[in-house]
C-alpha cells in the first residue's frame, strides 16, 4: 500500500514540477520515489494486508509483481534518458509513466472487480497519450488512435462482461463472487459463463492476444521505442498479472469451462505471432510480433491454472521483461529505420556488447542457461501438470520458429557491413542497460530459485 | 578425481579467451586449455582404471551431487562409467586437434575461439551428468556455438545450412524435452536422477510412449534416417574445426544419448522398438555408403559416409546385447577420431588447393607427402583396414549383431557388411584420385604441413592405432558400462 502512495505522489509531484519550476530535479526525484517505492514494497514482504474495505490486498503476489514492475521501470529508465531531454515535455513524460505505474500497481493487488476496471483504466490512458508523444512523427499519432480505439473496445468489453458477473452473483468482490460460485457451481446461469467470455475477450485485447492482437503491431511500431519497449513489458506484465489474478481468485472452481477457450488463444497466439515474427525484416516489428507470440506462452501459464502457474508467471514475465528491454536499447539505437540490415557489422564494432545482445535474443529464444529458458520449462511443467499435453507440443513446435528469427538477428549482428553502412552505435547508458539486462538474464539462468518460488 | 573441473577448465579458458589481447595470446590460450583437459580427462583414465582395479564396482564412479534448483527437484549429478569416460577421451582429443587446426584462424580470433570452448564446454557436461535435466541442459549448450561458427566462418551456403542445422537439433532437443519431462511426472518417481530413474520401473505404458521421443530426439543428433539431412550441409558449410567438432563429438551426444538416456531408462521399450532402430540404421547405412558414391566435394564425401559409419552407433545399440553396445560405443569413439582426422585433413588440403572437388585435384601427394599419408591414413580407418581403429569398432558391433538368430537381424547384418564394400569403392576412389596421377595445381604455392598441423594429425592417428593395436583397453572400458545397460534389459524383459 505504501508503495501505491508513493507512486501516486510521485506523479502528482511531477506535474507540480511544471508549476513550482522544480523540473530540472524531476528525474532525480522519480528514481529516489521509484526506489523508495521498491524498498517499501520489500519491507511489506511476507505480509497481507486489506485496504479500502477490502477493495485491494496487498499480499505477496502483489507485492512480487509490484516489485517487478518498479524495477523494471529502473532499467527502462536508462535506455530512454533521450525520451526524457526535451524540457518541455518531460516533466508531462513524468507524471503519466508515474501514474500508469500506480495502475499496474493497482492491477497486480486489487480483490474487487471496481479496483480492477479502475487500475486497467489508469494504466491504459497514460498508454495511449504515451504511445502518440512524439508529437512530430505522424507514425506515433496514428499508433495513439489505433491503441486507443481497440482499447476503448475492449474496455467495453471489460466492463460488460463485470456487469453480468455483477448481475448474476450481487457483488463486485472477487472473494465473494468466488463464494457464490462454488455454492452455485451445479447450476451456474448462464450470465456468469457469458460475463465469463466477455472478460476473457476484453483481457485478451489487452494482452494482444490473437485473434485480438491486430492493434499490436502498428501501436508497437509507431510508438517512439522507449515507450514501445514500455508498452510490451511493463503494461503487458501489468495486464497478465491482473487476467492471473483475477481467474485464479474467482473462476477457479469453474476451470474446466474456461480453460479450453484459453489454450485455444494461446496456441494460435504462439505459432501465429511466431510465424508473422519470422517474415519480418524491421527488427522493432519483429520484436513487436515476438511479443504477441511471448503471450501465448504466458496465456498457456495462466490456463493450466495450478500451484505451479503462480511463479511460472512471475519468472516468465521477468525473463522475458528484462531481455525485451535489452533488445529495445538496441532498437533505440537505430532510429527510424529498424531494418535488420542495419545491424551488420555491429559485432565488428562492438564485440562485448554483441556478445550481451546475442546473450538476451537466446534468452528470448528460450536457450539454457538463461532465464528465459527456465521461463518456458516452467511453463511447460505446469501446463503439463494440468494435462495440458498438446498445447506443450505446440508450444515446442513454436519456440522452433522462434529460434529461427532470433538467430537472424544474431546473424546479421555477425555480418560484414554492407560498403558506406551506417553502423549502430551506444550511448554509456544504452551499454550499461544491455549489461544490467544481460547480467540480470544470466543470474536468473543460473540461479533461477532466486525468484522462482518466492509466491 | 572431481568431474567438475572438466566443466571448469574449458569455462575458464571460453572465458579467458575473451580477455585475450591479440591472436597470438587467444591461440596459445586455447592451446593451454585444451591441453589441460586432456591430461584432466588422461588422469581421470587412469583414476577409473585404478578405482576399478581395486574392486570398486559402483555403476558410476567419482559421484557428486548438489541441489540446482530445488523447487522443480532438479539437481546436479555428476558421475562416469567406462563409457562416459570413453567420450570424454574422444572429447579432450577432438578439442586439442580442433584448436591446432584453427591455428591461423584470423578473423574474430576471439569469438572463434570462444565459441569451440563453449562447445566443448557443453560436450563435457553432458557426458558427466547423471541427471537427465542438465544433460538437456548441456544438449542445449552444445548447440548454439555451432549455429554461430557455421553461419559466421563457414563458407558457401552457410546462413541456409546453419538454420537447417540449429532448426534440426534444436527439434531433437525439444523432443527429448517433452519425453523427459513425460518420464519426470509419468514414471512416478518425479525426479530426474538418472541413477534414481534406472532403479524405479517405468510403467509399460509410458514407456512405450516416451521411448520414442527420447531415441529420435537423440537421434537426430546422430543422423538417425531421415532425419540425417543437417548432417551434409551442415559438414560442408562449417568452419574446419566446426566440422571437426560436429562429427567428432556432437553427432558422438546423440548416440550417448540414445543409450544413457532412451535404452537405459526404458528397457522394455527399447526392445519393442528394436526392430524399426535397425531398420533404420540399416537404411542408414546403406543409404549413406551409396550417396557417398555419388559426392565429388571432399567434405560432402565425408559427412554422407558420416551417416553411413553412424548407422552403425545405431545398429550396435538397437542389437541389444553386450558385444554389439559395446561395439556401438566403440565405434562412436573410433567414428569420432577417425572423421576429426578426415576433416582436419581436408581442411589443410583445402587451405592450400583452394578447392574441395575430387576432380580439380590430383597429384598431390608429390606436393604435401605429409598431408597425403595423413589423408590415407584417415581413408583407409574409414574402409576398415586392420590395424586402425574402425576395423575394431565395426566388427564388434558386426559380431554382437551375428548373436540375433532372427532372420530380419541376420538381413541388416549382411547388409551392413556388404556396405564395407562400397566404403572401399568411394574411399579409394577419392583417394586415388586426389593423391595420384598428375599435379593439376600449378599455381598455388604447395607447402606441406606446418608444426600444428603435423601435432594434430599426430594426436587422432595415436588415438585411432592405439585402439586399432591394441583394442582391449577400450573394450576393457566400455564392457562394464554395457554390462549395467544389458542387465536391464534382460531383466526386465523377462
Amino acid at each position: 500500500m505504501n508503495t501505491l502512495i508513493t507512486v501516486s505522489l510521485l506523479g502528482i509531484a511531477a506535474m507540480l514540477s511544471e508549476v513550482f519550476r522544480f523540473k530540472k530535479f524531476i528525474q532525480t526525484v522519480f528514481i529516489a520515489a521509484v526506489t523508495g517505492a521498491t524498498g517499501l514494497a520489500v519491507l511489506d514482504w511476507g505480509t497481507s494486508y486489506s485496504y479500502f474495505r477490502f477493495m485491494v490486498l496487498f499480499d505477496d503476489y502483489a507485492l512480487a509483481f509490484s516489485i517487478l514492475f518498479l524495477v523494471l521501470t529502473l532499467i527502462w529508465l536508462l535506455l530512454s534518458q533521450e525520451y526524457f531531454c526535451n524540457e518541455n515535455t518531460r516533466a508531462d513524460y513524468f507524471a503519466l509513466i508515474s501514474f500508469s505505474l500506480a495502475g499496474a500497481i493497482i492491477l497486480s493487488s486489487f480483490s474487487d472487480l471496481s479496483m480492477f476496471f479502475i487500475g486497467i483504466e489508469i494504466l491504459s490512458v497514460s498508454a495511449y497519450v504515451l504511445a502518440g508523444s512524439n508529437r512530430s512523427d505522424i507514425r506515433s499519432a496514428e499508433a495513439a488512435l489505433k491503441y486507443f480505439l481497440p482499447g476503448a473496445f475492449s474496455t467495453g468489453f471489460l466492463l460488460f462482461g463485470m456487469a453480468l458477473i455483477y448481475g448474476a452473483t450481487g457483488s463486485f468482490n472477487l472473494s465473494n463472487i468466488s463464494l457464490w460460485i462454488i455454492a452455485n457451481h451445479s447450476n451456474l446461469p448462464v450470465m456468469v459463463n457469458a460475463g465469463v467470455v466477455f472478460l476473457i475477450t476484453g483481457l485478451l485485447f489487452k494482452i494482444a492476444a490473437m485473434p485480438f492482437h491486430n492493434w499490436a503491431p502498428d501501436v508497437y511500431d509507431g510508438s517512439p521505442t522507449p515507450v514501445t519497449a514500455y508498452m510490451s513489458t511493463i503494461i503487458k506484465a501489468a495486464s497478465f498479472a491482473a487476467f492471473y489474478r483475477l481467474f485464479v481468485s474467482c473462476f477457479s472452481i469453474m476451470a474446466d469451462w474456461w480453460t479450453p477457450l484459453l489454450v485455444i488463444a494461446a496456441a494460435i497466439t504462439m505459432i501465429g505471432g511466431n510465424i508473422t515474427a519470422v517474415y519480418q525484416n524491421n527488427l522493432k516489428r519483429m520484436l513487436a510480433y515476438s511479443s504477441i507470440a511471448h503471450s501465448g506462452y504466458l496465456l498457456l501459464a495462466v490456463a493450466a491454472i495450478n500451484q505451479l502457474s503462480k511463479p511460472a508467471m512471475l519468472f516468465y514475465l521477468a525473463a522475458y521483461s528484462v531481455a525485451s528491454l535489452g533488445m529495445f536499447t538496441l532498437v533505440n539505437r537505430m532510429g527510424n529505420e529498424q531494418q535488420l540490415d542495419k545491424l551488420k557489422g555491429f559485432a565488428h564494432d562492438n564485440p562485448f556488447y554483441a556478445a550481451l545482445i546475442t546473450l538476451l535474443t537466446l534468452s528470448m529464444a528460450g536457450i539454457p542457461p538463461l532465464a528465459g529458458f527456465f521461463g518456458k520449462y516452467y511453463v511447460f511443467l505446469s501446463s503439463i501438470r494440468s494435462d495440458l499435453i498438446w498445447p506443450v507440443i505446440v508450444a515446442v513446435i513454436a519456440s522452433l520458429i522462434g529460434v529461427y528469427y532470433y538467430f537472424r538477428i544474431v546473424y546479421n549482428m555477425y555480418s560484414k557491413p554492407a560498403a558506406s553502412a551506417h553502423v549502430v552505435s551506444l550511448s554509456g547508458f544504452d551499454k550499461s542497460a544491455i549489461l544490467i539486462t544481460a547480467l540480470l538474464t544470466l543470474l536468473l539462468g543460473i540461479a533461477p530459485a532466486l525468484i522462482a518460488d518466492i509466491i | 578425481m572431481n568431474l567438475t573441473l572438466l566443466l571448469i577448465i574449458p569455462l575458464l579458458t571460453a572465458v579467458g579467451v575473451l580477455f585475450c589481447r591479440n591472436a597470438q595470446q587467444v591461440r596459445w590460450l586455447s592451446l593451454a586449455g585444451a591441453a589441460v583437459q586432456f591430461i584432466l580427462v588422461m588422469a581421470l583414465l587412469f583414476a577409473f582404471y585404478a578405482a576399478r582395479s581395486n574392486g570398486n564396482t559402483d555403476a558410476f564412479l567419482f559421484s557428486e551431487r548438489c541441489m540446482w534448483f530445488a523447487p522443480l527437484n532438479i539437481q546436479f549429478i555428476t558421475g562416469a562409467d567406462g563409457i562416459s569416460v570413453s567420450m570424454l577421451l574422444l572429447t579432450a582429443a577432438v578439442v586439442l586437434a580442433g584448436v591446432l587446426v584453427s591455428w591461423k584462424e584470423e578473423t574474430m580470433a576471439k569469438e572463434f575461439f570462444f565459441l569451440l570452448h563453449l562447445l566443448a564446454f557443453g560436450a563435457y557436461g553432458f557426458f558427466i551428468s547423471l541427471d537427465v535435466f542438465t544433460l538437456f541442459f548441456f544438449l542445449e549448450i552444445a548447440v548454439i556455438p555451432k549455429y554461430l561458427l557455421i553461419g559466421i566462418w563457414g563458407s558457401g551456403r552457410k546462413e541456409y545450412s546453419a538454420n537447417k542445422l540449429a532448426l534440426m537439433l534444436m527439434g531433437g532437443s525439444a523432443l527429448v524435452l517433452i519425453g523427459m519431462l513425460g518420464m519426470y511426472y509419468q514414471s512416478g518417481a518425479n525426479t530426474f536422477d538418472l541413477i534414481r530413474l534406472s532403479e524405479v520401473h517405468i510403467p509399460y505404458a509410458t514407456q512405450l510412449q516416451f521411448f520414442p521421443l527420447l531415441f529420435l530426439g537423440f537421434g537426430v543428433f546422430t543422423a538417425i534416417f531421415p532425419f540425417h539431412t543437417w548432417v551434409p550441409d551442415g559438414h560442408s558449410a562449417a568452419p574446419t574445426a566446426g566440422s571437426m567438432f560436429l562429427a567428432g563429438i556432437s553427432m558422438k551426444l546423440g548416440g550417448y544419448g540414445c543409450l544413457r538416456v532412451a535404452t537405459y531408462l526404458m528397457p522394455d521399450a527399447a526392445a519393442y522398438y528394436a526392430p524399426y532402430i535397425i531398420g533404420l540404421a540399416t537404411i542408414a547405412i546403406i543409404y549413406g555408403a551409396f550417396a557417398t558414391l555419388m559426392q565429388t566435394d571432399l567434405k560432402y564425401i565425408n559427412a554422407y559416409s558420416s551417416v553411413s559409419h553412424c548407422g552403425f552407433v545405431l545398429l550396435g545399440i538397437g542389437m541389444l546385447n553386450q558385444t554389439a553396445i559395446t561395439g556401438a560405443v566403440m565405434q562412436m569413439v573410433s567414428h569420432g577420431l577417425m572423421t576429426a582426422l578426415f576433416f582436419a585433413v581436408i581442411g589443410m588440403i583445402y587451405q592450400r588447393t583452394h578447392t574441395r572437388m575430387v576432380r580439380q585435384m590430383g597429384g598431390l601427394l608429390k606436393a604435401m607427402p605429409f598431408i597425403m599419408t595423413v589423408f590415407f591414413i584417415a581413408g583407409l580407418t574409414s574402409l576398415g583396414l586392420p590395424g586402425f581403429s574402425g576395423f575394431v569398432a565395426e566388427m564388434t558391433v558386426l559380431m554382437g549383431a551375428w548373436q540375433n538368430p532372427k532372420t530380419m537381424y541376420r538381413i541388416a547384418t549382411i547388409l551392413a557388411c556388404a556396405s564395407i564394400v562400397v566404403t572401399a569403392v568411394y574411399i579409394l576412389r577419392a583417394t586415388g584420385q586426389v593423391a595420384m596421377g598428375p599435379l593439376k595445381q600449378h599455381d598455388e604455392p604447395l607447402n606441406d604441413a606446418r608444426w600444428y598441423e603435423k601435432l594434430a594429425a599426430f594426436i587422432l592417428i595415436a588415438g585411432i592405432v592405439a585402439i586399432g593395436v591394441a583394442p582391449f583397453w577400450l573394450n576393457d572400458l566400455i564392457t562394464p558400462g554395457a554390462k549395467i545397460i544389458m542387465q536391464k534389459i534382460v531383466s526386465l524383459s523377462r
